[in-house]
């Protein structure tokens, strides 16, 4: 306990530091006075208190202060994560079996179907109203009830893939994938890298993938949870959309070093630089083109639904965070539930991420940009991926595909085979 | 003389392999020191900008006044050092038993010890979770610091043997017949003369132990117990593209202390190599 | 827990003039034993248990059950990883030995000719070492980054040469995997080397010199050799380390593209973290344990031992 000590000799001796000699409400490890007689354990990510971005954390302290403000006696233990999503969640489901785990925690959507599995979620019910249950989006209030209606999780915010162009290089917003390469191509013979995708060994390449797949009306899993992209009728649709990103790398619309893209960040740097007039990324990163840009060449950017075999067959993968609790003691529920409805309403409205509630964008002025029509719009077609312990693997096996028929070294056909036998395998296992 | 000619050339030959390597080694550290100091502007423009127009200290800025930093610094220095410490402690006397000793099955343990450090770490890993948990060591430094140690021991084990046996067993014989018992005489004859090996025993752990990554993260949940490694893989997750100049910044911060530790220290060992201590 | 203090019992003198005592080495080596039973023993022989279990991480609950190994030994991406696994670690153990035994050389030779700037060689070798692995790939990942403001890429455009796929081509993203873990892992074998070098007899060079030696006869005749127990204690240390690395792999190339590096040290990782299979997991880590034990005794095989020359 004297760790504070460490850390002001600390400060001291590099530093001089004085801002430690009054107590913070704030520090890396703690909201609210250290002496409080009750601590919740809450294990959030580094997007939004921590943010190495100065106004967003600033915000998101006030925000925590105040709450600490309306609940006296109550100190929030804050544990970072990283950002090795798989990682963290094998150490957080062990920590949590082990009871060790944190009373409350972030959990990113698509995860928490294994947290469900592993049975270490605790309902929070009473907490929300019939109301509330109600406005959120149908796909997020199946994701976060379990089968006797219990509420597991708050679903806190949303996110979809968009295509992003340069208007001033492409004006018009491409609707099919005939089009998007077409477009893509005439980019190339402007000097530009075509159009960017995740295509490494990361989620976001298959998630990214999917919607090209869903919106043919493809299956991952069937009703009882089982593998079946690569049966019957689903089998051709996943080809399909296999050969369709093969055929962007050959005929040169993509660069081939997509299969070297792991992050989005690199096509938002890749816009930055000027070097892309197309990619395919997040809603999110609008605002941050918004904020890395120079006014002028951000102007320039808009976002435009995924485009789709045809125009009128679109899909877009939704995925986002949740904030769960996996502590037994109702008090700290009734807490964790209280700083997950502090995320959903005023903390996404500063981050103008997309709330799962559709009253959130009435209710908020953020909202009313012309980018938030393109993203509801394109809600109308989100799928949330599936539900089930299975999916990660089926991701793993998607990105091992893509990878390996986007650099040449496996047909569509013999990489899906190989992709079968090893989620099959993997799903006789679990 | 023709030595002195001969020698030129070599000197030359010797430079014209040593620029080349030298620059392999420095170029990575020099492109990113260059990212550090740019604006999110000038990340963009790649090789062309390698000294930026505008140069700034601005990253570094940010990375210091963040307290975190300065706490995971601290924390990589308890952990790496204590680690170091405790390995070369535990190993040197079984080392030396090695070194000195015969007895039934040396050569299976030798090659046990070493065979241990084979699992791969992060299967073991999940059973000491649940261990140390039994324990109670989970989240603490200490318990942390027993695994650093555990790593550290095979290899330092074999270290120190070798350089226990360029001591010369002569002077310890002599030692015994001044009445010297074992554990007198291996303190205080070989230790001392092993000392450059001792030495980079402890330097090659505090290093590892550097850059552990699997262990702590595993090990601690709280970021203000975190080591400088995790905390550098959890700020690439949390930065952007508008943010690697800031990524570059934390990974210098995390390198040039040890670097300056290591200056002082390498110029130490070198001294103890060179002073004969060894070629008796 | 208290940790076993070094062993305070002094042998009795010598009873016969010259050899040394009696051996009684467990009190010696107890501590070593203590730290290995309880932090690799226990864990290992858990991970064996483990291996024929159907253990996740999603249950605490396990059975018994050999369908883990007939499932990790049947996969077919079991082929792929392990060619990886095999040109990942030659090319990473022969670029880390040979660059650490040049600069070695070069480095004691520089200092016995007093030449200026050796220590500048050493320490930026030492300085790519201290680096974390973690950190290591975030750097050559922008340093090989095929955007057209990438580090290697931009400045082959400056001066005219096209741009290389150094990680979206399945070949080159081993190479580069490989550079990655030379650039970070020669500081090892350079330190290892160099002090073996330095504790080479001075009086052998000086014979040789007497004999009109060239350089290469001194390296071939008398270095080398001397050196032999140290390139190979070295050589299996290396193997070992280089066969449980991914730290490097996983944040340059993820493994990818596809599964072009894809060691089996990440292949276990993602069994056990993609798939939650703990049972997997400890099936190839006891593959790759058995690899690196195998690989390690016919390297000790050439250890000098009686038959020096």
């Amino acid at each position: 306990m004297n760790r504070p000590l460490i850390v002001s000799a600390l400060a001291l001796a590099i530093g001089g530091a004085p801002a430690l000699a009054q107590e913070d409400m704030v520090t890396r490890d703690r909201v609210g006075p250290a002496d409080a007689e009750n601590a919740l354990t809450f294990r959030l990510t580094a997007y939004d208190l921590y943010s190495s971005d100065e106004a967003t954390a600033t915000a998101f302290e006030e925000l925590f202060i105040d709450f600490i403000e309306d609940n006296p006696g109550w100190r929030i233990d804050t544990q970072l994560q990283t950002g090795n999503l798989n990682q963290e969640q094998a150490r957080m489901i062990e920590q949590a079996q082990a009871g060790r785990g944190p009373d409350c925690a972030m959990v990113d959507s698509s995860q928490l179907a294994t947290y469900k599995a592993a049975g270490v979620l605790s309902p929070m019910n009473e907490y929300f109203t019939e109301d509330e249950v109600a406005d959120f989006f149908p796909y997020v209030r199946d994701g976060i009830t379990d089968d006797a209606g219990n509420i597991l999780a708050v679903w806190w915010f949303t996110d979809l893939r968009v295509l992003y162009r340069n208007t001033e290089v492409v004006p018009e917003a491409p609707q099919t994938w005939e089009e998007l390469k077409t477009a893509a191509l005439e980019t190339v013979d402007e000097g530009y890298e075509g159009v960017l995708f995740n295509g490494g060994r990361t989620e976001g390449t298959a998630f990214d993938w999917l919607a090209n797949f869903w919106a043919q009306g493809g299956q991952l899993v069937n009703e009882a949870g089982e593998p079946v992209f690569y049966e019957g009728e689903n089998r051709e649709l996943f080809l399909e959309a296999v050969r369709y990103y093969e055929d962007l790398v050959e005929s040169g619309a993509a660069p081939a070093r997509v299969t070297s893209i792991t992050t989005y960040d690199d096509m938002l740097a890749a816009a930055a630089a000027g070097t892309t007039a197309l990619f395919v990324g997040g809603n999110w990163m609008y605002a941050q083109i918004q904020s890395t840009l120079p006014e002028e060449e951000a102007a320039k950017w808009e976002a435009s639904e995924l485009p789709g075999p045809t125009a009128d067959q679109r899909a877009t993968g939704t995925g986002g965070w949740t904030i769960a609790a996996l502590t037994d003691d109702p008090e700290k529920v009734r807490m964790c539930a209280a700083i997950a409805k502090l995320y959903l309403g005023p903390g996404n409205a500063f981050q103008a991420l997309l709330p799962t509630q559709a009253s959130l964008y009435e209710e908020y002025d953020t909202y009313a940009g012309p980018e938030f029509e393109v993203f509801s719009a394109a809600l109308e077609n989100g799928q949330a991926r599936p539900g089930v312990a299975i999916y990660p693997e089926i991701s793993n096996q998607i990105q091992i595909l893509l990878g390996e028929v986007m650099s040449g070294a496996a047909e569509p056909e013999e990489a899906l085979d190989a992709a079968a036998e090893a989620v099959e395998a993997a799903y006789a296992r679990q | 003389m023709i030595q002195s000619r001969r020698s030129r050339i070599g000197n030359a030959l010797t430079y014209a392999a040593v620029i080349p390597l030298a620059a392999f080694f420095l170029i990575p550290v020099i492109w990113l020191v260059s990212l550090s100091v740019r604006t999110p502007q000038e990340v963009f423009l790649g090789a062309s900008r390698l000294i930026p127009e505008a140069p700034t200290l601005a990253n570094f800025g940010q990375v210091l006044t963040d307290g975190g930093f300065r706490l995971y610094l601290w924390n990589s220095v308890k952990l790496a050092f204590l680690g170091a410490a405790g390995a070369v402690a535990f190993a040197a006397p079984a080392s030396y038993a090695f070194s000195r000793m015969t007895f039934r099955g040396k050569p299976a343990l030798m090659m046990g010890i070493l065979a241990v450090q084979m699992v791969s770490g992060l299967v073991i890993l999940i059973p000491l979770y649940r261990y140390m948990d039994r324990l109670g060591l989970l989240e603490t430094h200490f318990g942390t610091t027993l695994l650093y140690i555990s790593a550290g021991i095979p290899v330092t084990v074999w270290l120190l043997k070798t350089s226990f046996d360029a001591v010369p067993m002569e002077l310890e014989e002599a030692a015994a017949i001044d009445g010297l018992g074992r554990f007198e005489t291996f303190l205080r004859i070989t230790l001392p003369l092993a000392a450059p090996g001792v030495a980079s025993a402890l330097i090659l752990n505090v290093i590892l132990n550097w850059s552990q990554f699997l262990i702590p993260f595993v090990m601690l949940s709280e970021s203000a117990k975190w080591p400088i490694s995790v905390a550098i893989f959890n700020y690439a997750g949390a930065t952007n593209a508008t943010t690697t100049q800031l990524l570059a910044a934390a990974c210098l911060v995390a390198v040039v202390p040890t670097l300056i530790v290591f200056l002082a220290l390498q110029r130490l060992i070198v001294r103890a190599l060179t002073s004969g201590a060894l070629k008796g | 827990m208290t940790a076993t203090s070094a062993p305070r019992r002094a042998a009795a003198p010598p009873a016969t003039g010259g050899g040394p005592a009696p051996a009684r080495p467990l009190p010696w080596l107890l501590p070593v034993l203590f730290f290995i039973g309880l932090f690799y023993l226990w864990p290992i022989i858990d991970a064996l248990r483990l291996a024929f279990t159907d253990a996740s991480l999603l249950d605490r609950e396990a059975n018994f059950s050999l369908d883990a190994i007939g499932a990790m030994l049947g996969s077919a991406a079991l082929g792929t990883v392990l060619r990886n696994t095999a040109v990942f670690t030659l090319g990473s153990v022969f670029g880390q030995l040979l660059l650490g035994l040049a600069i070695a050389l070069l480095v004691v030779r520089g200092e016995r000719n007093n030449l200026r700037g050796m220590l500048v060689l050493r320490t930026l070798v030492l300085a790519a070492w201290v680096i974390p692995g973690i950190a290591n790939g975030v750097i050559w990942q922008m340093l090989f980054s095929e955007a057209p403001f990438g580090a290697i890429n931009s400045t082959l455009r400056l001066v005219g040469i096209p741009p290389v796929a150094w990680l979206s081509n399945p070949d080159n993203a081993m190479m580069s995997a490989i550079i990655a873990t030379v650039w970070q892992g020669t500081a090892y074998s350079m330190i290892l080397l160099y002090a073996a070098l330095r504790s080479i007899d001075d009086t052998l060079y000086e014979a040789a010199a007497v004999d009109a030696a060239t350089p290469w006869e001194r390296l071939w005749f008398i270095t080398l050799p001397e050196l032999r127990g140290a390139l190979l204690v070295n050589a299996i240390l290396i193997v070992i380390m280089t066969l449980n690395t991914f730290d490097v792999i996983i944040s340059l190339t993820g493994g990818g593209p596809g599964r072009a590096t894809e060691v089996l040290a990440l292949y276990a990782y993602n069994t056990v973290f993609y798939n939650f299979d703990l049972a997997g997991g400890s099936v190839l880590s006891i593959l790759l344990m058995a690899i690196s034990l195998t690989l390690a005794a016919i390297v000790a095989m050439f250890l000098p031992r009686s038959g020096r020359p």
